[in-house]
């Protein structure tokens, strides 16, 4: 692995950076992880801030910007925004930019983030799903109800059929694809 | 005393797009105008049609834009893009559907106490209602897309609106703000300028959306939200018990000032309303604190230019203020 702090030599060592209570490791050299150790022992706080904020925002770094420069410009397709341009504006073009620009996307949102795969709601497709999901979420309201009021054996109850319920639909999801 | 002691309001709001048009579409006056078509289908055609009544931002004047503002029911980022931007919104609920914001679609709700879960049940019917019947712009991998990569995910931010006056007289503020940030959540005064935060009023909101689920967002908002209750709960009893004439003194003035002021400035009217309310959930006072925190959108610039239906001059509103405050002080 290529170190992250200079793109240059080969990476030895891996830092944690937390940001906003997430972490992210850090792959580095010798010598830039010597550079780090001199700004902390050294007590030069210009030197480590940079380093820091380098880590942190990738943007913020000097070298960075200027191998920016370097990128050939990629373009979505769909609404013709580039990758610059976005940069420069901070929102996207069109929903298609995000594949346009995947590559460059993922370690921006990986560091906004600090995930990369969303967990959340799926659209609905059917009205099957639309019932499904009302069901999934009285029973979910139902539960809480239950915890809060200290009835644990319905809560119980009621988090078995929201099991079954989620296996049913991981079967379903898996007919269709095949 | 329950939760509203500490919490205002709930807030939640989601972003969403469609599949096939430009983010912005504030230059493309045609297509802006299609999506509110079919917004507005898709919601005509769902269980929710007849809750809603329709707003086109530039047919409003100035005041009643203003005043929606104020009450939470659109943003001011809507009214940037007042030639396409619309509006659903449904009064008693709370809740609202902007159209031609930073997204195409965002939808609203806020509710009066610790309500996030109803707030968020709201929003998500919407959310369901439009995915029934329109394409909405979905990654598997990165969930809802959105204009912005920080609202990529779930497009969800879920927030509470939080009154902290002894947060704030015991200096917590700052050890507050770095606790919520390690959690993923950050804090920011809702009315102000620069640092202050005005009516002792902060909001807490999740700050990332990708890779969490909604309930895991809410449930990690509200277990903040109980802790700074707790806290503020505990510094208060503390405060009671150490300092009750000086918090007497400060809850009475704020009475008294209230009761017979004639000019009042709206930074002024924040100082005496949060020790009217501290006097309310201190037991020290016996008014409604539902009335105490409605009586801060009444005395809002647009609102109180909307009860004398044109601009009133900086003095004008001062004067205003103080009158409206003087008459709402006596229906708590």
């Amino acid at each position: 692995m290529i170190c992250e702090e200079c793109n240059s030599r080969e990476a030895t060592c891996t830092i944690k950076v937390i940001t906003g209570g997430e972490s992210r490791l850090k792959h580095v050299c010798n010598e830039c992880m010597q550079k780090f150790n001199r700004a902390f022992t050294s007590g030069n706080i210009q030197d480590l801030l940079s380093s820091i904020f380098s880590a942190i925002i990738p943007e913020l770094d000097p070298k960075s910007e200027t191998e920016n420069e370097t990128i050939p410009e990629i373009v979505c397709n769909n609404c013709g925004m580039t990758y610059r341009q976005f940069k420069e504006k901070g929102r996207l073009g069109c929903p298609e930019c995000y594949a346009a620009f995947r590559h460059e996307l993922e370690p921006m949102l990986q560091q906004i983030h600090g995930r990369l795969y969303h967990a959340g709601r799926q659209v609905l497709t059917s009205e099957r799903a639309q019932r499904q999901r009302s069901r999934q979420e009285e029973l979910t309201r139902q539960m809480n109800q239950a915890v809060a009021m200290e009835d644990f054996e319905t809560a119980a109850r009621l988090r078995d059929m929201l099991k079954e319920i989620a296996a049913e639909e991981a079967k379903e999801c898996l007919r269709q694809q095949q | 005393m329950s939760a509203t002691a500490t919490v205002m309001f709930s807030r939640v709001r989601l972003a969403r797009n469609y599949r096939d048009l430009p983010f912005d579409l504030s230059e493309k006056p045609e297509k802006a105008d299609a999506l509110i078509a079919r917004t507005c289908n898709a919601i005509s055609m769902s269980p929710l049609r007849d809750t809603f009544e329709f707003y086109r931002m530039r047919e409003l004047n100035d005041i009643q834009r203003h005043v929606m503002e104020e009450s939470r029911l659109i943003t001011e980022d809507l009214l940037k893009n007042l030639p396409v931007a619309a509006a659903l919104v449904n009064h008693r609920d709370g809740l609202s559907i902007l159209m031609n914001e930073e997204d195409h679609v965002r939808i609203m709700a806020i509710q009066p106490g610790m309500e996030l879960l109803k707030a968020a049940d709201d929003c998500f019917r919407v959310d369901d209602a439009l995915s029934m019947h329109t394409e909405i712009a979905f990654d598997p991998q990165l969930g809802y897309l959105t204009a912005c990569p920080t609202n990529t995910g779930t497009g969800m931010r879920a927030s509470l609106v939080l009154h902290l006056p002894m947060l704030v007289l015991y200096k917590q503020m700052g050890n507050v703000g770095q606790t919520v940030a390690k959690l993923g959540l950050n804090i920011r005064g809702v009315y102000g300028e620069g640092s202050e935060a005005w009516g002792n009023m902060y909001q807490i909101s999740n700050q990332a959306t990708l890779g969490r689920a909604e309930d895991e967002i809410l449930h990690t908002v509200l277990a903040v939200g109980h802790q700074l209750i707790d806290k503020e709960k505990q510094l208060r009893e503390k405060y009671l018990e150490n300092s009750r004439i000086s918090l007497e003194d400060a809850v009475f003035r704020a009475v008294g000032i209230m009761t017979h002021a004639r000019i009042l400035k709206q930074e002024d009217f924040f100082r005496y309303w949060s020790n009217l309310r501290l006097g309310i959930v201190s037991g020290l006072l016996p008014m409604e604190l539902v009335k105490a925190d409605r009586m801060i959108e009444e005395v809002m610039d647009a609102h109180l230019a909307a009860y004398h239906q044109r601009e009133l001059t900086d003095a004008e509103r001062n004067i205003e203020r103080a009158s409206r405050v003087r008459n709402l002080m006596h229906k708590l």
